[in-house]
């Protein structure tokens, strides 16, 4: 118990203190990141991207800067963008997320980026918004008739949408591509948060999902691409220091047992 | 505003109490988080799904709303033992629609194009380890022969290849939740205390 509290107070420390002394550590881009960033810049800016929140309030300090990240990507380059939340806790985070990037580069409501909302049953909305996204959320999340707004007037369903991105830290994007990728034909970017990423890239590697964006490091890698550092390349510093610190430890702890064992031996 | 600030630091602090071991400063933060998370999600689903779905149809007169709103309401006979079997009639609907939906999905994204994809990928170095892998770790898990000899060995390597599917999602967990700390740290150092 008390090599656990130290373990703890020692990780705390390091990355406080990183955090303070804020080095500059370089960042290499993955592949993965990259085919993501060179998909979305290859899109015209008439293009529209579908951006779902699929995840809880608590994954947020993870996931939020890669929502944050492909938001601004899109938003800069005049990408229209369609938000809606699969997950009740995701719905608030994704509109003020996406508002706040629109306000920043100067992007209207309505014209330029539109949110749907939230809608449970992911199973029955994903379906559903294949054959006509009206009738699943007849009303924008501000209660508007999307009829009513110039770009909900503009998609219909999938076929008007050129990429889907779940930024997800459950498995939801995996419904994105049974029913969105493999039953219509959707390219799906997966921006998960790091602990779900073995689960999805097989479903890479098979070419079921376009692309994969890792969680905080995703979010660094992306930023270093728009040339906009924010919360991902901040966050890089401490990360490694933990993983320093932590991989220390377990060479550390692997070295007392292997000693521990030779004497016990002798 | 500063004390919302506050109260979300205090607040973060109190779920970091449980470091030190079991308390009520804890208790308190994580009823109040379950609670506010339990109570959003209510309000988020009267507000967009039983209103718009249920309530306003209703009172436009679109009497078919009505066909949904008793499906749903027959869920809740469950809690009375005699009327509990109606509730089987929206579930029997649920789970046939939703196993329907779902096995031609799932067989087509999680078995025939994996599949695939392993099979087609075996023209590379890379893809002539993900098919091995792929078949000795199936071969760990028949249990219907004895793990001995060239069957047994094959079945070792393919724990093997297990382990090094599961070290590298913990090293991910960590990863994870290190990125979870650094959030609510940055909060606590720029946004609360502003020393970053």
């Amino acid at each position: 118990m008390r090599a656990r509290r130290i373990i703890f107070a020692l990780l705390a420390v390091a990355m406080i203190a990183v955090m303070i002394w804020r080095p500059r550590l370089p960042i290499t881009v993955t592949d993965s990141t990259r085919a993501v960033f060179a998909m979305i810049d290859a899109l015209d800016s008439n293009a529209v991207v579908m951006i779902s929140f699929d995840h809880e309030a608590s994954s947020l300090p993870e996931i939020g800067p890669i929502g944050a990240a492909i938001a601004d990507h899109c938003f800069r380059r005049g990408i229209k963008v369609v938000g809606l939340a699969l997950f009740s806790e995701g719905n608030a985070i994704g509109y003020d997320l996406l508002s706040r990037r629109a306000i920043r580069q100067g992007r209207e409501y309505g014209d330029d980026w539109i949110y749907l909302g939230f809608r449970p049953q992911y199973t029955a909305a994903i379906l559903g918004m294949g054959e006509d996204i009206g009738e699943v959320f007849a009303t924008d999340y501000l209660g508007a008739p999307l009829s009513r707004l110039p770009l909900g007037a503009r998609v219909r369903n999938y076929e008007d949408i050129d990429l889907v991105v779940s930024v997800a830290d459950g498995s939801m994007p995996t419904y994105w591509i049974e029913y969105a990728a493999n039953r219509y034909g959707e390219k799906v970017v997966a921006a998960l948060s790091a602990v779900m990423v073995t689960s999805f890239t097989p479903y890479q590697e098979s070419g079921q999902l376009a692309g994969i964006l890792t969680g905080l490091k995703g979010a660094a890698e992306y930023e270093q691409l728009l040339q906009s550092p924010a919360a991902g390349v901040r966050g890089m510093a401490a990360q490694s220091a933990a993983h320093v610190l932590i991989a220390l430890l377990v060479l550390w702890g692997n070295i007392e047992a292997w000693r521990s064992r030779k004497r016990r031996a002798a | 505003m500063w004390w919302e600030t506050t109260i979300t630091a205090l607040l973060t602090l109190a779920i970091y109490t449980i470091l030190v071991g079991d308390n009520p400063i804890f208790k308190f933060a994580e009823h109040l988080l379950l609670g506010l998370s339990i109570g959003y999600s209510l309000v988020v689903t009267v507000k967009s799904i039983l209103i718009p779905q249920a309530i306003a149809p209703l009172g436009d007169g679109q009497w078919a709303a009505l066909i949904p709103v008793i499906l749903g309401s027959a869920m809740f006979l469950r809690v009375h033992p005699r009327l509990a079997p109606w509730s089987q009639i929206p579930l029997a609907l649920l789970i046939g629609a939703g196993a329907g939906a779902a096995i031609p999905a799932m067989m087509q994204a999680r078995v025939l194009k994996q599949t695939a994809a392993t099979i087609s990928g075996s023209g590379t170095v890379d893809g002539v380890i993900i098919l091995l892998g792929v078949l000795v770790t199936l071969m760990y898990f028949v249990f219907t022969r004895r793990h001995t000899g060239a069957w047994g060995r094959a079945a070792v390597a393919g724990r093997y290849f297990m382990m090094i599917f599961f070290g590298a999602t913990f090293a991910y967990t960590v990863m994870s939740r290190m990125a979870l700390l650094i959030g609510r740290l940055e909060f606590l150092l720029s946004d609360w205390l502003g020393v970053i």
